[in-house]
């Protein structure tokens, strides 16, 4: 008999915990905590998620007197809803520095294959430090974020050994993404090599909460380029968005297989 | 072995992967829900920067529309692009110099900071996890852990490497 009022206030706990918990991390607000090599930045988004995982009926077994599994399922789906209107801010500072885009346009265009790095990177842990076995295809093609674990489900299923990895470094992503990618860029902008337009591009990886997070971690620490870094990573999100499925697919994906079978050929013999 | 496979298919189905086909989304839905997070990210820009809601509204106002006319092209166009996308090339369209409008339109979200807009998406987030998302996590182990923070820094390196060399060689 709960049926329809228990949905609705269900609904409504939900989005007054969330503006409770917004209110909480803005008032703490962006804390610095400088280190050797740089700063770390700390974000509000940052506390906000960490607030709602403490609050979170999986963890915190109290909230599930207010949060029903619908209020969990509802809070899912405000995911994608509520990154709207920043994705739409971000978009708006693109348009007034458009002649500074085109400037950058083919460092812009061709860094979208540096997301390939990944494989530079994590391949070899994986493979060889870690001795994983075919789950490292799937964890370390690319960044795992939705569209890239939607073509591993489709070509391997998602319980396949390839699935498991792609949802662990998913699932893993979803829980420290934010905070690797708040602290990584301003940490590598004091090394003082590369520039900031360069960093700034890099963010756009396909993620609304880690392109938050690293922005606003490079602008706490360069406050002054501010409006070029918004416009880049904005500009670099929306490439990924419209690339980032093709490069996996017809890219990355055949180039860590191939390299797995390289680096396991027995493995290869005995499947076939 | 056969006990764990069919735990994981039944993990996937809580993830936000299989949550909706962007294709069936249904705009009139979710512009009430739009408007209950434009509310919030109103509040968040109030406490995090001190604009007043009220001078703040006519930026909000705009994002608010450019988001649904994103939704309903996701919707209605005849070939995939993702409704973020749509939504950012509205954004930028209508902040182009010259475009008419553009001006206001770029005062106006000046009194929006980008980063209290992405609060209340990222607590829907620490919310929305499920038992079984804590438990791939878990059960992935530390393994895991360390391949995706490896993932994370090389699609983020190699990208700096890439633009840096090529910003390099366009001066």
């Amino acid at each position: 008999m709960t049926g329809k009022t228990g949905a609705a206030s269900g609904a409504l706990y939900l989005h007054l915990i969330v503006l409770a918990i917004v209110i909480v991390s803005e008032l703490i607000g962006i804390q610095r905590l400088p280190i050797g090599i740089g700063t770390v930045i700390f974000l509000p988004i940052l506390y906000a998620f960490a607030l709602g995982i403490l609050v979170n009926p999986a963890i915190f077994k109290a909230s599930a007197k207010f949060l029903s599994r619908d209020a969990v399922k509802l809070s899912s789906a405000m995911i994608t809803v509520a990154i709207m209107p920043f994705i739409a801010k971000f978009g708006t500072t693109v348009g007034p520095q458009i002649s500074k885009i085109i400037e950058a346009g083919p460092a812009l265009v061709l860094q979208e294959l540096g997301n390939l790095g990944t494989i530079l990177v994590a391949f070899p842990v994986a493979v060889f430090l870690l001795k994983m076995g075919r789950e490292a295809v799937g964890a370390t093609y690319s960044i795992d974020r939705e569209p890239n674990l939607a073509l591993i489900a489709d070509k391997y299923g998602l319980n396949s050994p390839e699935g498991a990895g792609a949802m662990g470094v998913y699932a893993t992503g979803t829980l420290i993404g934010t905070f690797v990618f708040a602290i990584m860029p301003p940490i590598v902008h004091g090394l003082g090599i590369f520039d900031v337009r360069a960093l700034a591009m890099s963010c756009g990886v396909g993620s609304g909460s880690m392109l938050a997070a690293c922005t606003g971690g490079l602008v706490a620490a360069v406050p002054d380029q501010k409006d070029i870094i918004l416009a880049l990573a904005a500009a670099s999100n929306i490439l990924t968005y419209a690339t980032g499925l093709y490069v996996g697919m017809f890219v990355a994906l055949p180039l860590t297989e191939w390299l797995y079978n390289k680096a396991r050929p027995s493995e290869r013999r005995a499947q076939a | 072995m056969a006990n764990q496979t069919n735990t994981s298919a039944n993990y996937a189905d809580d993830l936000a992967l299989n949550a909706e086909d962007e294709r069936k989304i249904d705009v009139v839905g979710h512009a009430g829900l739009l408007l209950i997070a434009c509310a919030i990210g109103l509040i968040a820009n109030w406490v995090g920067t001190g604009t007043s809601p009220l001078t703040a509204l006519p930026g909000m106002a705009t994002l608010y529309v450019a988001c649904i006319i994103g939704l309903a092209l996701a919707r209605f166009v005849p070939f995939y692009l993702p409704g973020v996308a749509w939504v950012s090339l509205i954004a930028i369209l209508i902040t182009i110099p010259g475009v008419p409008g553009a001006a206001w339109v770029s005062e106006k979200v000046e009194h929006l900071n980008f980063l209290a807009l992405a609060t209340p998406a990222l607590a829907y987030g620490g919310l929305a996890l499920t038992a079984s998302e804590f438990a791939i996590a878990r059960r992935s182990g530390w393994k895991i852990v360390i391949v995706a923070i490896c993932v994370m820094v090389g699609t983020y390196m190699g990208s700096v490497v890439v633009a840096d060399l090529f910003l390099r060689l366009g001066q």
